[in-house]
């Protein structure tokens, strides 16, 4: 139970929870106030899953990355566990809006979008280092939301996240994002650079 | 002063932003708006101004991230105990982002002209004014992100801080409807969006967005250097003024942009020789794509008494409804501009032109001849089937009146040449008196 409370105190974990769940309180209440329409725009709910998984890349590394990994741990299962527990954070309080006045919908493209980002941003903090992680899914998810192409295919992949749920390019994409980014993090873990 | 600032373009993060809104700009260009730039220069600086959607939030997620630098290195407490002022310290660095917005959305247009080089000759002031504007958005941006990097210096700041920008200019139009004008002062990006060929901004519209921009970049700095409260609250000064300052300068009328049309590119420009063909200024480039076929319709033409001897664009824009003058004498066709900044599809100008002399004047709307009559009259003059034109978009290939003109045609060709030339005549003069009743498969 100590290594569990020290990892997460090191790895700032109450503030990027309190930054995920005030983030996806704040859109749901934006929504509300804003529209009369109980389905979350498409452009809202990409938009909120990016922030909740910006919020989150904080935790991916530590303070200093070099000398945590010196430490004799079994790290590639903890580090899958952190990953998949991030991803619940962020899926769980979208579907939970099910229930209410403002529904992130659609759950296939949440989830889609979820794990898709958050594998690429783990991706970025094996090699690019934790702070730059956000950089690359920042800057895809924004062009791709506001401009998604769904024709041809090339443009359905390189928008992948702003695809209908049942497109299978834009599946197939987050697809490989999702475990090409749980795989690299778990074998090499975060990495510091200034 | 020139070392030092060598020296933060080196460490900061400029060249990063500058590679990453150029990289991004061009993609976005390329991608999603090829036919949108390609009739010119002013539409080019509208349509990059319209990307600035995505490239003004990560502007602000570019500053915001060089502003955590100092934390990120843990130099903030050292820094802190120096005498040197804050104002002189960071003024570098807010230049240096300033240079780094700068060179990306230059690159970025300048990749956009390679598609437009060769074809696009209209330069316009406005060109310059639009594109000011765009840079002036971009370095308020990017300084903003810097005063939020500073008051809250953490990791989450800058992503947050783009989604946060990019809502907040998606929210603007929606926030002052009913009143479009306000948008067009506080959005960079609003009423920019599918400029036409004749599209312009005017002046005003500009100086309102440049004072606006210009009081939110004075703005950011004084947030960004102040190092006492006094100063930080005195920013708010600049930024509500240049509010009201820019709210009084915009016209307060909607559509100010969107029905503006720039008459001098509007203005036909003739080839020199005679027959004379004419095209609107904006399209100069293309005339020597259009004057052959243009002048093969007039020599079709000539079947027909009284017909006419001269080629001019239809200059028409919408809403308001503006005409160019009506003549007898004068064909007139509209210039369809591709992807690739050349015709869309040049072997469609022959038909077209042919097809304009069967047109009839402006304010005659039922009593017009049918296009599907006025495409079969114009191929029975030239001699072969109709046959659908590229358009551009593409989704929009279904052309509906081919299929009834090629029938209209080949009614024409079992008929004798006296008859139908006396049918393809009638056309013409009931299409100009405004009296058409019947078209051609009628006897």
């Amino acid at each position: 139970m100590t290594w569990i409370a020290l990892y997460l105190r090191s790895r700032r974990a109450p503030a990027a929870l309190v930054v995920s769940i005030g983030g996806a309180a704040l859109m749901w209440t934006l929504w509300s106030l804003a529209s009369n329409s109980r389905a979350v725009g498409v452009q809202m709910v990409i938009l909120t899953v990016l922030l909740l998984v910006a919020a989150l890349t904080v935790t991916l590394g530590g303070p200093d990355d070099a000398l945590e990994a010196t430490a004799s741990l079994p790290w590639p299962p903890r580090r899958i566990a952190h990953l998949v527990i991030a991803f619940l954070l962020v899926v769980v309080p979208l579907l939970a809006t099910l229930a209410t006045g403002a529904r992130f919908e659609p759950v296939g493209l949440v989830i889609r979008d979820a794990a898709g980002l958050l594998g690429l941003t783990a991706l970025g903090a094996a090699t690019v280092g934790t702070a730059r992680a956000w950089f690359l899914p920042l800057g895809w998810t924004l062009a791709a939301a506001l401009f998604p192409q769904p024709e041809p295919l090339l443009g359905r992949i390189l928008t992948w996240q702003a695809q209908a749920p049942d497109s299978t390019a834009a599946g197939l994409t987050a697809a490989l994002l999702a475990v090409g980014g749980l795989v690299v993090y778990a074998a090499k873990g975060p990495v510091t650079r200034l | 002063m020139s070392r030092v600032l060598g020296i933060e373009l080196r460490r900061s993060a400029a060249a990063g932003t500058a590679l990453l809104l150029a990289a991004a700009g061009a993609l976005l260009l390329y991608f999603t708006a090829e036919a949108m730039f390609s009739a010119g220069w002013m539409q080019l600086a509208m349509t990059q101004r319209l990307f600035l959607a995505v490239l003004w939030p990560l502007a602000l997620a570019a500053g915001a991230w060089q502003a955590t630098r100092d934390r990120r290195s843990g130099v903030t407490e050292l820094f802190a105990s120096t005498p040197r002022p804050r104002a002189s310290r960071v003024a570098p660095t807010l230049v240096t982002m300033a240079i780094a917005v700068f060179a990306g959305y230059l690159a970025m247009g300048i990749a956009g002209s390679l598609r437009i080089i060769g074809t696009a000759e209209y330069l316009p002031v406005q060109f310059v004014t639009v594109t000011a504007v765009g840079l002036l958005a971009l370095i308020a941006a990017v300084w903003l992100g810097m005063a939020a990097g500073r008051a809250l210096p953490w990791l989450v700041t800058a992503p947050a801080l783009a989604v946060a920008g990019l809502g907040l200019l998606l929210l603007i139009p929606g926030a002052t409807r009913p009143r479009g004008w306000l948008a067009l002062v506080f959005s960079p990006i609003y009423e920019m969006n599918m400029p036409d060929d004749y599209a312009t901004v005017p002046f005003r519209a500009s100086v309102s967005q440049a004072v606006w921009l210009a009081a939110l970049a004075v703005t950011a700095v004084l947030l960004f250097v102040a190092d006492s409260r006094r100063l930080r609250v005195a920013a708010v000064l600049p930024v509500v003024l240049g509010a009201a300052l820019a709210i009084t300068v915009m016209p307060h009328q909607d559509r100010y942009v969107t029905g503006a049309v720039d008459p001098v590119a509007r203005d036909l420009v003739c080839d020199e020789d005679d027959p004379r063909v004419c095209v609107s200024r904006v399209h100069t480039g293309l005339l020597p794509e259009i004057v052959g076929p243009a002048r093969d319709a007039l020599t079709a033409l000539a079947q027909l008494p009284g017909a006419p001897a001269t080629v001019h664009e239809d200059t028409t824009t919408y809403i308001p409804d503006v005409y160019p003058p009506w003549r007898t004498d004068v064909t007139m066709f509209r210039v369809e501009v591709g992807k690739d900044g050349h015709l869309v599809d040049p072997d469609s100008v022959l038909p077209e032109v042919v097809a304009g002399a069967f047109a009839s004047p402006p304010d005659c709307e039922d009593r017009s001849a049918r296009m599907a009559d006025r495409y079969a009259a114009a191929h029975w003059l030239i001699g072969s089937e109709p046959v659908a034109p590229e358009t551009s978009p593409a989704e929009m290939a279904e052309v509906p009146y081919v299929a009834e003109a090629v029938e209209i045609w080949r009614g024409l060709q079992t008929m004798p040449d006296a008859e139908a030339q006396a049918r393809v005549e009638r056309l013409r003069k009931d299409a100009l008196a405004c009296t058409v009743d019947g078209g051609l498969s009628k006897p």
